[in-house]
């Protein structure tokens, strides 16, 4: 039962995360491309988080936890790189 | 089938790794790369590899895209060498608001226009003579210079009439865009051919 | 006890379904031809608290594993609206300034 439940939720995650992914193919705009990065790479993290909790693995949640903040960081730092590149 | 997601997760990176060979503009490529690292971290670590998850992580969003960035920063450019007159005529046309005859604005500005399609920037860089031009296009400090022609022949008006500038280039490719894409009329365009051949990249 | 448990679950099944629920809605702006500062507002929102709400699901699920969620928790809060803060200057400023 509860494993079906979990397996029910990451499918529904999988397809949330279906559409930023089309929508990164569809759009031309860089800005509009990172934002659908910053919301792939949130979705991502917490979809490792679930298959953590679902296998009770402590290793894979201190994973997460790392990639949810170094991930974040590395993307503030490309914002600002692209913001330099566009201007130059 | 308990653990049917991971099937459909695995088809995620293939897909994202099109996307990226796919995407023909460097900087929308260096966002779909941070992509790919993310769905690659997220698929590492569903398999079990933690270490190499958290490696993709700190590697593929932070050093990668970094060095991308210089890298496409420093080498999608072309450096255009010009003569110090023409900052000072720049800036008296600015002063004095008047667009009609800054031909050398208009011409860089269709230059801007041309790369643009290529993804390339344009960098002026000013020299004092026309002797430290034509060195540095030699030394290949520059790829390419842009002067005007009556400081080159100033005898030769009717020329100059048509066509009052002369660009000169050293690469092939950078000749054929312009040769193909560059209708401004205002300069004349020459490919300038290296006879240093013991000097091989 | 048991009867606690019970309810537990599935308190900890409607925050996930929240949180799942926020997902497709703050995601669903993205498609929508709108300014890039609108789709932040509504994709920052919805990714962070659909994000804490699944976390929190989550901890109701499986308490033992408090310490990594409340870190998740605090670094999603901290680091989103930050990062939400820098997009948006980054993309809105071209060249205004600096």
């Amino acid at each position: 039962m509860n494993i079906i439940f979990m397996n029910v939720i990451l499918i529904a995650m999988i397809l949330a995360l279906l559409i930023p992914i089309v929508e990164v193919c569809k759009d031309n705009n860089v800005w509009q491309k990172m934002l659908a990065l910053s919301s792939i790479s949130s979705k991502t993290t917490m979809m490792i988080f679930i298959v953590s909790v679902l296998r009770d693995d402590w290793m894979i949640g201190v994973v997460a936890v790392i990639i949810l903040s170094v991930g974040n960081a590395g993307f503030m730092l490309m914002a600002h790189i692209m913001k330099r590149m566009r201007n130059a | 089938m308990t653990d049917s997601y991971i099937y459909i997760i695995s088809v995620l990176l293939p897909l994202a790794a099109c996307m990226v060979l796919f995407q023909v503009n460097p900087y929308h490529a260096l966002v779909i790369r941070g992509i790919l690292g993310a769905i690659a971290a997220m698929i590492y670590a569903i398999w079990g590899a933690a270490d190499v998850a958290l490696t993709e992580a700190l590697v593929g969003t932070m050093l990668a895209i970094t060095l991308y960035a210089i890298a496409v920063r420093s080498s999608m450019v072309m450096r255009v060498g010009v003569l110090t007159e023409e900052l000072q005529e720049i800036d008296e046309n600015i002063l004095k608001d008047d667009r009609v005859h800054n031909l050398f604005g208009q011409l860089i500005t269709d230059l801007r226009k041309v790369f643009q399609n290529y993804y390339m920037r344009i960098e002026l860089i000013f020299y004092q003579d026309i002797k430290e031009l034509d060195q540095a296009l030699i030394d290949r400090e520059i790829h390419t210079t842009c002067v005007r022609s009556s400081s080159l022949e100033p005898d030769n008006l009717d020329e100059t009439e048509t066509q009052p500038y002369q660009t000169k280039t050293r690469v092939k490719r950078l000749y054929n865009i312009m040769k193909n894409e560059l209708s401004s009329s205002k300069t004349m365009l020459t490919y300038f051919s290296e006879t240093k051949p013991e000097e091989k990249h | 006890m048991e009867q606690y448990q019970y309810i537990v679950d599935i308190l900890s099944y409607v925050c996930i379904g929240i949180g799942i629920f926020f997902w497709f809605w703050g995601t669903s702006h993205l498609t929508k031809n709108r300014s890039v500062l609108f789709k932040l507002h509504s994709l920052s929102v919805a990714d962070t608290l659909g994000s804490m709400a699944i976390v929190f699901g989550l901890l109701l699920k499986i308490p033992s594993e408090w310490p990594l969620l409340i870190l998740a928790i605090i670094s999603l809060a901290i680091w989103n609206t930050m990062l939400g803060y820098v997009l948006a200057y980054c993309s809105s400023t071209r060249g205004d300034h600096d």
